[in-house]
């Protein structure tokens, strides 16, 4: 389904949505762009640059809590269990790295066993993206990894800016049924329009991208360089500091802990927290002894399940060429650098 | 599997037998399931004993799957989890989840003479099939058992190891010698080298710690065994047991979900990252 809808009935078709949680890009701070609840749906503008953090949050949250527990001395423990039923929420301006992103954290937490609390809130949340027009940073590289400025994968609407308008797709029931709800508001796509979609859609791929050389072999390289010391020397410059991984849209990795409120009677959450394969605990043992014990070698796992092992699992890369770990990271390690000298044959 | 995997069922300690005394102990603890609510498993798999307010750890199913009324763990006092497991009594109750991993093929093993090679906690993974190939003894050829302790102390399961004698092969070793023992002295992997077991129709199944692993591997290399004869377990970090949490992952692989078991052949192909 191909609707038109003008610049000016955004804040009405938002305002028709009023059953859910509405979600949209706004300023946090200086340059920060974040996903901010609407309060003001006149004031959404979606013309931002990515924002600092992916929209992982809305099915993954950073930190939840998968049951209460309490225990009197001498007791069974009790449990409850604390499954989420959020509200429904539509996410608006989505940019298509990060839908991708969706659809790598939907193939972990759905093989061989669904999560419960992953898809509790994945049935939830209704993701309109947003097309990019504008050239793309200097460290985005999403058509690298077979991905591109107009991808669809992950999104219920696609939606592109054209001049003073937006082209709006309905991308599965969940979306046409977004598009239901704005009514009148929606008119039906001309042919005209979809040229002009196709046209925006062309213009934004032509834009020069970092490239990555024989994608296909990548992964063969990595294995081939699996002991090289370049790994070493690549990661030297790192603090572990995680943000490479916190901040990318397909990292899955977490925690699971226990969170004591009173301990007697025991009473506490077990919750679970985003964790990484940056930090050396992650891997280590209680006595000591620890697989990765290096920086270079957390490094490798990092670059090697995105590029390695994920494709050898499920045929497709683990990274969608956001470029946030090459903007963020604070001492300039650079995924694509390192593909391009460890993944080239 | 239950339909909340995170969820564990509750399990109450029906009996605690103290293995091994001193700063690394090992209690093997009897697990009965509370209210019916339990699980079947395979010969190495594993599952996640909870102490609320403690965490969670991966703990070896150490029971034959053919005993249904309850399940064993042996379990070294070594963290956090650990150290609060060895405080509790009879009748406390702790939460169970499982079974994760895969198995031994031990089906695939009839007719095979079993050559089984232990160090320290490490019998605990294997004591399962040890218990299936002495029960189902007939299916199989020669049974060998190699197990090492640091010292006579550090012996686990002795008075079973002593009873399967007659039955097995069983040849114990500690690392130094002590007075009053007339088993071999030195390590494991020497010990196998010196009674040479035969790689003819043969699987050997290791488990201990990494160092003695790659030894023994080593030495029945030397033996001629074959890497597709040679199965081990290995022992990652593990968080969710389900293959999603990323911690346990080594190449390609979850060991929670492609492990623990693995032959040489499979293991050598992965990094050497555990
Ligand atoms: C498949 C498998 C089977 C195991 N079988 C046994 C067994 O039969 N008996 C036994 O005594 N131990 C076994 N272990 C090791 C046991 O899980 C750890 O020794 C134990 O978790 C660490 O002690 P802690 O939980 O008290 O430490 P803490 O310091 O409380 O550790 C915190 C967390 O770190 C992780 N961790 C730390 N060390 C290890 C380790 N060596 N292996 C795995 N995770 C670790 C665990 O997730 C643990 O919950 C097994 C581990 C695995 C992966
Ligand atoms: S963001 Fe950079 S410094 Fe921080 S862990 Fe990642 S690579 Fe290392
Ligand atoms: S690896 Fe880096 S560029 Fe790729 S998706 Fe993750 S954060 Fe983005
Ligand atoms: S323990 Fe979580 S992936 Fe294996």
């Amino acid at each position: 389904m191909e609707k038109m809808l003008n610049k000016a009935d955004l804040a009405a078709w938002m305002g028709k949505l009023d059953s859910h949680r509405l979600f949209s890009p706004a300023l946090e701070d200086e340059d920060v762009w974040n996903y901010m609840p609407v309060d003001d749906a006149a004031k959404v503008q979606l013309n931002h640059p990515n924002t600092v953090r992916p929209p992982k949050g809305f099915v993954f949250p950073q930190r939840e809590v998968l049951y209460e527990y309490s225990q009197v001395p001498g007791e069974a423990p009790v449990l409850n269990e604390t499954l989420p039923d959020p509200a429904p929420a539509v996410v608006f301006g989505v940019r298509p790295c990060d839908s991708r992103g969706l659809v790598r954290q939907d193939i972990v937490f759905t093989k061989e066993y669904e999560d419960p609390y992953y898809h509790g809130r994945r049935a939830k949340v209704i993701y309109v993206g947003q097309a990019c027009n504008a050239p793309p940073s200097a460290n985005c590289f999403c058509m690298s990894v077979g991905g591109s400025p107009s991808a669809e994968d992950g999104l219920d609407v696609l939606m592109t800016e054209l001049d003073g308008k937006y082209h709006v797709k309905a991308l599965t029931p969940r979306g046409a049924d977004l598009l239901a709800k704005g009514g009148d508001l929606f008119k039906d796509a001309q042919s005209s329009d979809k040229a002009a979609v196709e046209k925006a859609h062309a213009q934004a791929k032509a834009h020069p991208q970092r490239p990555i050389k024989d994608l296909g072999k990548v992964a063969g390289a990595l294995k081939a360089n699996f002991d090289s010391p370049a790994w070493d020397e690549m990661a030297k410059a790192c603090i572990g500091c995680g943000i490479c991984t916190f901040l990318c849209p397909t990292c899955h990795c977490f925690d699971i802990s226990d969170e004591v409120k009173c301990s007697s009677p025991c009473k506490g959450e077990r919750v679970r927290t985003w964790d990484t394969c940056q930090f050396p605990d992650f891997t280590m043992h209680t006595s000591g002894h620890n697989p990765r014990e290096t920086l270079g070698s957390r490094l490798r796992q990092r670059v090697c399940h995105k590029f390695l092992y994920f494709v050898e699992n499920h045929d497709t890369q683990q990274c969608t060429g956001c470029g946030r770990c090459v903007s963020l990271c604070p001492v300039g390690i650079d995924i694509v650098s390192v593909v391009e000298r460890l993944g080239q044959p | 599997m239950s339909q909340n995997a995170y969820l564990p069922k509750l399990g109450r300690i029906a009996a605690i037998k103290e293995e091994v005394a001193g700063a690394r102990a090992i209690k093997t603890f009897r697990i009965e399931f509370v209210n019916g609510d339990g699980f079947e498993h395979d010969c190495g798999q594993c599952a996640m004993i909870s102490v609320f307010g403690k965490g969670e750890s991966m703990i070896s199913i150490a029971s034959a799957p053919h005993i249904k009324d309850y399940k064993q763990f042996s379990i070294m006092r070594t963290g956090r989890v650990t150290t609060a497991l060895h405080d509790l009594n009879v009748g406390d109750v702790v939460g169970v989840r499982g079974p994760y991993g895969n198995k031994f093929p031990v089906k695939d093993w009839k007719g095979k003479n079993l050559i089984f090679i232990g160090g320290g906690c490490g019998l605990a993974p294997i004591w399962p099939v040890v218990q299936t190939a002495v029960k189902d003894r007939g299916q199989f050829g020669k049974i060998t058992v190699f197990y090492g302790g640091r010292s006579s102390r550090d012996i686990m399961y002795r008075n079973e190891l002593e009873k399967l004698r007659g039955d097995v092969d069983v040849h114990l070793s500690i690392d130094a010698q002590e007075e009053g023992w007339d088993g071999y002295c030195g390590f494991v992997p020497a010990n196998v080298m010196t009674k040479a077991p035969k790689a003819d129709n043969a699987i050997a199944i290791t488990c201990g710690p990494p160092i003695m692993i790659k030894y023994v591997i080593q030495n029945l290399k030397d033996l001629g065994f074959e890497d597709d004869m040679i199965y081990t377990t290995i022992e990652n970090k593990m968080k969710c047991g389900i293959g999603k949490c990323g911690r346990c992952n080594v190449g390609k692989d979850y060991v929670c979900v492609n492990g623990p078991v693995y032959s040489w052949a499979a293991l050598k192909d992965l990094p050497q990252e555990y």
